[in-house]
């Protein structure tokens, strides 16, 4: 079995939002929920550097560890998602993710947290894949479609990479060797407990 | 552990088919190389990582696809935002567009693309669209139908014409148009009798057009985004095209990364692009001939020019020398606050470190002295021999999608189509093509002379709409505007807009969006005489693009124009049928219930731009290349040989694309490369400016000095020197002539009835003498050497002139603007304004240096991206950057609300602050996009209830001042002087 | 504890940070190699122990990009958290269980007079059975959020239990606010009798006379009492603030303040519902007669003298008689 992750080169990410609003296109993302988000490090001085985060799709993932209702689960992909019929919206992933990755849609009401929404890694929900309710709830689902997410497909510099993690990682690992930097795989020591060694 | 429902119900995994069964790699599924462009990984990694054990990802059964996507069509458009070309692969399902797909196969954007390009699809569902024409009665917005618009329009007008003259209608036209509305909305400004028809170019690349064209031929890119690939040394000189141009980053980086390449950013600001840079140069803004002439200074001090390029292609070098060696390290640190020694290893870099290229955009171009910085620019690639090889080059960044074609098929003050010109000969060339009489042509213009005189740049319309009548050299002042697809708050110095806005009698706004036009116009206090169109997006039409590489890119129809939007063509074809000249106009376009279609007027283009080399680009060819987009390289961007359908063609046919579309010229991807045959798309430099030129020497004599090129010549050319344009009567003395076939001699002979012999090569409605040229390896426009001294412009010798507001007001005397003058019919008085602001000490009230660009989610006056919620939401307030070090002196805060003044006008600004580095000390930096506040005054209430855009912002133009490039009318948004206090 | 030491090294992690961008910013113009000197994100982790740049979107929390806090806290949550709860609840119900059954119920031991005398008003009951109310069932809801996963929701499934913990978080949002206002009226009603004194010590040294039969005198409120009414006063403050910074998510603070929140929260909580289940015991089976003085806001006299002599003195030598019909004016007052 694959074992999906992202990974964000760094010295690639120009900040151009181009994950953020393919997302946001693919899967009709209301304004205020951010799937995905670009922050940049030092900004407006040398050694700037931008990096795209959303969903890592952690392995023993903490969301899923801390949520009251047990609503996430991880596909045989390693994608960790979750049930909106589930979810309470306690905001408990909220406070144990290391990358922000929950989002929650106001609904009114102080203490009413909506329904967590996050990242999918393009791959809907528990609902049947490409059903309508599943695109309602989650969005597309490209990876049943033999798809990658499409933050990733249309990233400006190829900088953000999704797939198999030992062949992204393969890849990263190619571009530093070949041009002689690299600031790391951002993230995966924390999401994926490794470093990626060049 | 929860699972998936449908896991639950099949009880079995692995029958779902998980997404990548690794190793498993089962038919059916996308291949490897498809999973590694999926992936991410560029071309260059693919070879290393063959022993890798790679699965693929598995396609799911049709029956496990959902309902959502299936059935959809796809199709393909060009994205509207810059110039990069950036395929965009719609889904389209019962006439709506669904969903955006990567576009794999494109090589210029291979699936990518920026925040704007993965958002497009909004652009066309966006809730906030025009949806029926308007017209402002009593200030407010009433609905009317497109037949009274077209009628009171089309009646108004003609009454303008009849008292004020043609030419006292102003016709702004769009980069954003496809090549042929670009090209009928020109066309319809000959048949209208005007030259005052105008689009982007103006305000973004005219300059460089221009400076680039008078230097070595042709005003473009003379490279492509895929070659940058080869470079060895980067030199981004005034452009951040991480934002800008954030999809051509994608060829730089891999670039610098397969060839370590040196990758330097020189800009008055550390932009996005700069912190990906090996090296960083900070000047201060206006100082890029200093900068540029200090690299030479270097270059020629250690004798790194190129020797040989020098005298076999180039002229005027001595001339230059004696600039160059005016600018003594000492002397660039003092005027620009760039080091010697920084400098030196830049200039270092990019001469012996080859193949090197030179990148500009704005940055360089938007000034009173862009033309001779774009000059510079060439010379230093000259001087070096970085042009016409893969991995040199000047690459130009372009802005909109189709500026580049825009320019090329003359929607333009200074031109007919092509760069013909406006010359008698040029208008008969025209009537020829169009088949009309050149005596109906003349009849249409208030007089034969302003038929042949160029007309107002867009930048000063207001100023021709108030300036008293007698400096404004046409019959009349300009009294109504039609805008079709031109922001208004890209233009500088709108306070005094607003002037222009009330003196009109009328202003047509033909748009998917109001635009701050109409906003504006409402402030400007008009009550009516105001009407809105609803113009379809791009996506809503089909049609050919120019990318900023010179490729042609044809573009589908995703959906129908939705509401009762109409294409553009429609437009000015209803407009056209109102005066009734559509006949003649459309004499050979097929028309359909008032659209006329896209193919014809392009082969109608195509039969008449000879000059360019839009000739050979048949729509059929280029719907092919769109269908083969997966055949061509990524690098040379050719396709195989013996593909049937795109054989040896390089992508997009970029322009010159000689002869007839039969000839099947594969189009020039490197201008100017004499390395390839002409048929492989090789060329020389153009002798555009006579092939020989009469020069003083110091002692009072004169001696002829040939501008052809000097034993250098193009691979497989049977002409192994210079040689000029080809005529019939070049042909007849090379005995070339019999090469002719019948039917071309009998073209040719009808072109130039009186005297065959002076039909040249752009002429030749045939295509005969440009086949014949080909057929021997010669170039047609000739083989001559690129100009270092450029005769003719104001400044043939790029000299550094201070921007009219300098806070250096020390070194004007030294470095003065050009002398006020008369020109594009109107008077150019920067030269007084610049004295009076350096005697009223206008620097010491407004001591910071504003200057203006762009921002990666927005784009141009930004009404249709800060529409779109996707993009607004990521920039939702109008900011200034201001240095810590600045901000800490006014007490003002990051993120706080602040008032900038301007110059001019009293005019102010409410906006927040942005407080960084990444500007230096003395410099603020502004966004131009946002627009709808004026003067801190939100004016949301004057736009048509429900199209206004969901972010506004004061425009960065509020605050913007007087100042024109000589040579094109080009505005100064770059340099000009503010002060900023806590709000 | 942990997390303030992992504050301080966070400041001074700041600083470091600081000093060396400082450092590194080139002053003049020297050679600016941008790709050299990026910025690395073990470096940032080292030093801050989070990584945060800046956002164009409003939402500027969303410029931290990672904060791998989040593991400790999760470790608290799942780990610590559970242990904490299960001893501290199951502890004092397993002393409560032994207390019962090798001492049962206190009884009054004089027998009742027959006359009583009025303990609490109908306000001080309602605010008294309104606070209780809400705790109840923020506690049940409460714990089902740390017990409810690994206990409720293998019997009743994801379908059902969801559905139960999402109305449990509607009424632990809501109850908070009649819960929060019990608390303040607790504290200004109660907190004349509550003020510790020597009598308290007494009382204490004489084990409040919970073993034996011994009697120490106490006023209204005896130092059980007491310790009660402070621990609903600055437990329920602490869970009532706690909480609100949970509910309005980064009014207040950042992530690290809402995980420190609620820690504070959880444990606080859980020792609340501890310290409730004696209260409970007390006030129901552990005390014959105690129960009325909630119930029907009355006790009988003889139970006032044995458990509240000193009380019961003042109040006769306020109404200036011995006679013991209610006298609602008098408790008011207070």
């Amino acid at each position: 079995m694959a074992r999906m992750k992202f990974l964000c080169d760094a010295d690639r990410c120009i900040e151009c939002n181009a994950c953020v609003t393919a997302c946001k296109n693919e899967h009709e993302v209301p304004w205020g929920i951010n799937r995905r988000r670009v922050v940049t490090i030092n900004d407006g001085k040398p050694g700037e550097r931008s990096i795209s985060m959303a969903c890592m799709h952690c392995t023993d993932a903490p969301c899923a560890a801390v949520c009251p209702v047990n609503c996430f689960y991880t596909t045989a992909d390693g994608v960790v998602l979750h049930s909106k019929d589930l979810c309470i919206g306690c905001g408990y992933c909220f406070y144990a993710c290391p990358f922000g990755a929950p989002q929650y849609p106001k609904v009114g009401n102080f203490g009413s947290r909506g329904k967590m929404d996050k990242c999918t890694y393009c791959a809907g929900g528990p609902e049947a894949d490409g059903s309508k309710e599943e695109y309602e709830k989650y969005g597309a689902n490209r990876l049943a479609e033999g798809k990658l997410p499409l933050c990733a497909e249309m990233c400006s510099t190829k900088s953000l990479l999704a797939g198999d993690g030992e062949i992204i990682a393969q890849i990263y690992k190619e571009r530093v060797t070949k041009r002689g930097y690299g600031s790391g795989a951002w993230g995966w020591k924390t999401a994926y407990r490794e470093t990626i060694e060049s | 552990m929860l699972i998936k429902r449908t896991q639950r119900e099949r009880s079995e995994v692995a029958s779902r088919g998980s997404v990548a069964s690794a190793l498993a790699g089962q038919a059916g599924g996308l291949d490897r190389r498809t999973f590694l462009r999926r992936s991410g990984l560029a071309g260059g990694g693919l070879a290393a990582l063959s022993a890798l054990p790679i699965g693929s990802v598995h396609k799911a059964e049709a029956a496990a696809a959902g309902p959502l996507a299936s059935g959809a069509a796809i199709r393909k458009s060009v994205c509207t935002h810059c110039a990069v070309g950036c395929t965009v692969t719609a889904e389209v399902l019962n006439g709506v567009w669904i969903g955006q797909e990567p576009s794999w196969d494109s090589p210029i954007n291979r699936g990518s693309h920026c925040a704007k390009g993965a958002s497009v699809r909004e652009l066309v569902h966006s809730e906030r669209r025009l949806r029926y024409p308007m017209k402002l009665v009593n200030r407010q917005w009433t609905r009317v139908s497109w037949d009274t618009a077209v009628n009171e329009i089309g009646d108004k007008l003609l009454q303008v014409r009849e008292k004020s003259g043609g030419d006292s209608v102003y016709w702004l036209g769009s980069a954003k148009m496809t090549n042929e509305a670009s090209y009928l909305f020109r066309k319809f400004g000959a048949f209208w009798g005007t030259n005052n028809t105008d689009h982007q170019a103006r305000i973004c690349h005219s300059t460089t057009v221009t400076g680039v064209a008078n230097t070595w031929g042709y005003g473009a890119m003379t490279n492509s985004f895929n070659d940058i690939r080869n470079s060895k040394t980067l030199v981004i000189m005034g452009g951040n095209p991480a934002e800008a141009h954030p999809v051509s980053l994608q060829h730089l980086l891999e670039g610098k990364e397969l060839n370590r390449a040196n990758f330097i950013v020189i800009d008055p600001r550390l932009t996005r692009t700069a912190a990906h840079a090996t090296d960083y140069v900070r000047l201060r803004p206006g100082t890029d001939i200093p900068v540029l002439y200090g690299m030479m200074w270097h270059i020629l001090k250690n004798g790194w020019e190129d020797k040989e390029f020098i005298r076999q292609r180039v002229y005027g070098f001595d001339d230059v020398r004696k600039e160059i060696e005016k600018w003594t390290p000492d002397e660039v640190e003092r005027v620009s606050g760039v080091p010697g020694a920084q400098l030196e290893r830049v200039a270092q870099m990019f001469a012996t470190q080859k193949p090197a290229t030179l990148i500009w955009c704005m940055g360089q171009t938007q000034h009173t002295v862009g033309t001779a910085n774009v000059r510079a620019s060439c010379i230093a690639l000259l001087l070096t021999g970085n042009v016409g090889k893969p991995g040199t080059g000047a690459n130009i960044f372009r802005g909109h999608d189709n500026v580049q074609g825009a320019t090329d098929v003359g929607l333009d003050i200074v031109t007919l189509p092509f760069y013909y010109g406006l010359a008698e000969g040029a208008w008969k060339h025209w009537s020829r093509v169009w088949e009309v009489d050149y005596d109906y042509l003349v009849s249409r213009f208030d007089d034969k002379k302003l038929m042949e005189t160029p007309g107002i740049p867009l930048t000063r319309w207001f100023d021709a709409a108030i300036l008293p009548k007698a400096d404004v050299a046409q019959k009349d002042n300009i009294k109504a505007v039609f805008v079709q697809g031109h922001a208004s708050n890209s233009i500088t110095r709108i306070p005094e807009s607003l002037k222009g806005l009330q003196a009109l009698e009328l202003l047509v706004i033909a748009d998917p969006h109001p635009t701050t036009w109409a906003s504006l116009a409402v402030e400007a206090g008009r009550t009516d005489g105001v009407y809105i169109l609803p113009v379809a997006t791009q996506f809503e039409c089909k049609g050919s693009r120019v990318a900023s590489n010179r490729s042609l890119q044809w573009g589908e129809q995703i959906v129908k124009p939705v509401f009762e939007c109409k294409d553009d063509l429609e437009v000015i074809y209803l407009m056209a049928k109102k005066y009734g000249f559509a006949d003649k106009m459309f004499k050979n376009i097929k028309v359909e219930n008032n659209l006329p279609e896209a193919e014809d007027v392009l082969r109608e283009m195509n039969r008449g731009s000879w000059s360019t080399g839009y000739c050979g680009q048949s729509p059929e060819r280029l719907k092919a290349h769109m269908k083969n987009q997966s055949k061509f390289d990524l690098v040379t961007m050719r396709a195989p040989k013996d593909d049937p359908e795109v054989g040896g063609d390089y992508y997009g046919l970029p322009w010159p694309c000689w002869g007839s579309p039969e000839v099947r010229h594969p189009g020039t991807p490197l201008l100017y490369n004499n390395n390839l045959a002409v048929m492989d798309g090789g060329g020389t430099f153009r002798p555009r400016f006579g092939i020989e030129r009469e020069e003083k020497l110091p002692d009072g004599t004169t001696r002829k000095v040939s501008l052809l090129a000097d034993g250098s010549y193009s691979k497989d050319s049977e002409l192994k020197d210079g040689y000029p344009e080809f005529t019939l009567a070049v042909l007849k003395k090379l005995g070339w002539d019999k090469d002719l076939t019948e039917a071309e001699m009998a073209t040719i002979t009808k072109v130039n009835s009186a005297n065959p012999d002076a039909v040249s090569w752009s002429l030749d409605l045939s295509g005969g003498i440009q086949r014949v040229a080909l057929m021997h390896g010669c170039v047609p426009y000739g083989n001559g050497k690129a100009r270092m001294n450029a005769f003719g412009l104001p400044d043939p010798i790029p000299v550094h002139r201070e921007p009219i507001y300098t806070p250096r007001v020390e070194l004007v005397s030294k470095y003065p603007t050009l002398p006020d003058a008369k020109q594009f019919r109107m008077p150019n008085i920067g030269f007084s304004v610049q004295k009076a602001a350096v005697e009223r000490g206008i620097a010491k009230q407004f001591p910071l240096i504003l200057s203006s660009g762009r921002l990666v989610e927005y784009e141009g006056g930004g009404e249709e991206t800060r529409t779109n919620p996707w993009l607004a939401e990521l920039q939702q307030d109008m900011f200034i950057e201001i240095s810590t070090a600045d901000a800490a002196d006014r007490g003002i805060k990051d993120g706080g609300w602040v008032w900038v003044s301007g110059a001019e006008n009293g005019s102010r600004a409410r906006m927040k602050a942005l407080v960084t580095e990444r500007v230096g000390k003395g410099v603020a930096w502004m966004p131009f996009h946002f627009g709808g506040w004026l003067g801190g005054v939100d004016l949301r209430k004057n736009y048509p209830a429900g199209t206004d855009p969901i972010v506004l912002g004061e425009s960065a133009n509020t605050i913007t001042s007087y100042g024109y490039d000589p040579a094109t009318g080009m505005q100064e948004p770059k340099v000009t002087l503010c002060q900023i206090v806590a709000a | 504890m942990a997390f303030f030491g992992k504050y301080l090294r966070l400041v001074l992690g700041a600083c470091a940070f600081l000093l060396v961008i400082a450092m590194s910013t080139p002053s003049g113009a020297q050679q600016v190699n941008p790709t050299a000197s990026s910025v690395k994100e073990q470096q940032l982790l080292q030093e801050l122990n989070r990584v945060q740049g800046r956002v164009s979107i409003p939402d500027q929390r969303s410029g931290v990009l990672e904060q791998p806090a989040g593991r400790d806290w999760r470790e608290f949550r799942n780990v610590t958290l559970r242990w904490i709860g299960g001893i501290a609840i199951l502890g004092t119900l397993a002393v409560l269980v032994i207390f019962y059954l090798s001492r049962g119920m206190v009884r009054l031991e004089s027998g009742r007079s027959g006359r009583s005398i009025v303990r609490f008003t109908a306000f001080e009951r309602f605010v008294h059975w309104m606070t209780a109310t809400c705790f109840i069932i923020l506690a049940i809801s409460g714990l089902n959020i740390t017990f409810g996963r690994p206990l409720l929701l293998p019997l009743i499934g994801f379908e059902a239990f969801s559905e139960w913990s999402q109305w449990a978080k509607y009424a632990h949002n809501y109850l908070s606010f009649p819960f929060t206002i019990g608390v303040v009226l607790i504290f200004l009603m109660w907190i004349a009798g509550n003020i510790p004194n020597k009598v308290d010590v007494d009382w204490l040294k004489r084990g409040g006379g919970l073993v034996g039969h011994d009697h120490p005198p106490a006023y209204r409120f005896n130092a059980g009492q007491k310790a009660i009414y402070w621990i609903v006063v600055i437990g329920g403050g602490a869970v009532a603030a706690t909480g609100y910074e949970l509910m309005f998510p980064f009014y207040l603070s950042g992530i690290e303040g809402m995980q420190l929140a609620e820690i504070v929260h959880s444990v606080v909580a859980v020792l609340f519902v501890a310290a409730m289940l004696g209260h409970i015991y007390i006030g129901t089976i552990g005390m014959e007669g105690a129960f009325e003085a909630m119930g029907s806001g009355t006790v009988d006299i003889n139970w006032a003298k044995e458990h509240h002599r000193l009380w019961l003195e003042e109040e006769n030598a306020r109404t200036g008689a011995n006679d013991a019909r209610p006298q609602p004016a008098a408790t008011a007052a207070e």
